[in-house]
């Protein structure tokens, strides 16, 4: 479920970040500093995005950045950083991104139920520049445990 | 119908697609499947459609038409590009 990997510890907001890399490095960090991935993991992703292009940017202002379990997932976690300033990913149809989710998933299932919710969220009319203007991790929470709770 | 959901690694955001494909056809009365695959496993497999981000679709060598998505947040063209297709077959 989403609530229990998106926890307050693993969201910040208002986040400065030069270029991609470095939306990568700061969500990346919230998870390594909870312990739930390695830092390889962080490099993995990058990697992912020069192999495999900015597809990561899935929907307006949303990037979705993964990489493998065995690139270093200790347990399935979740982050979220909201951008001070939006930043370009090189995606030409939806750059540039303003909120970041960074999971990783230890099998190729156990994510499944989280990314689902996740799916619901973001498909919510303007939530990405909702989510994007929200100064809290509570006010994000709140948020999203609303929209789920009308499922 | 048939469908791929298709990304560079079968885990991001070819679930969010596979996920949002779902609800279109669920809603509209289709009925088939949607299952996720990464680039490198789609060969041999049989599909009506795959749907892919735009740069995934343009790597994607397979017999099935590929549907590139622009936005897989975005209800209504997901919906218009689920329903063309699904005319087409």
């Amino acid at each position: 479920m989403i609530l229990d990997l998106l926890q307050k510890k693993n969201i910040a907001v208002n986040v400065k970040a030069a270029d991609w890399k470095e939306v990568v490095d700061k969500t990346g960090d919230l998870l390594l500093k909870a312990g739930q991935i390695e830092k390889k993991y962080i490099e993995a992703m990058k990697q992912s995005i020069i192999d495999n292009g900015p597809y990561v940017v899935i929907g307006e202002g949303i990037a979705l950045l993964h990489a493998r379990p065995e690139d270093g997932v200790k347990e399935n976690c979740l982050s979220l950083i909201t951008l001070a300033e939006p930043v370009e990913f090189g995606n030409k149809n939806n750059d540039p991104v303003k909120i970041a989710f960074t999971f990783g998933t230890v099998d190729n299932e156990k994510h499944v139920k989280t990314i689902s919710e996740l799916s619901v969220v973001l498909m919510e009319e303007s939530a990405v520049d909702k989510i994007a203007e929200m100064g809290s991790a509570e006010e994000i929470l709140e948020y999203i445990e609303n929209i789920l709770e009308q499922q | 119908m048939r469908v791929l959901a298709v990304c560079g690694m079968g885990l991001g955001s070819s679930l969010v697609l596979k996920m949002n494909i779902e609800k279109v056809m669920e809603q509209e009365g289709i009925e088939g499947s949607v299952e996720v695959k990464d680039l490198s496993s789609i060969m041999g497999e049989q599909a009506d459609y795959i749907f892919a981000s735009e740069e995934i679709g343009e790597k994607i060598e397979h017999p099935a038409e590929v549907i590139s998505v622009k936005n897989m947040t975005d209800k209504n063209e997901i919906k218009e590009k689920v329903l063309a297709a699904y005319k087409k077959l």
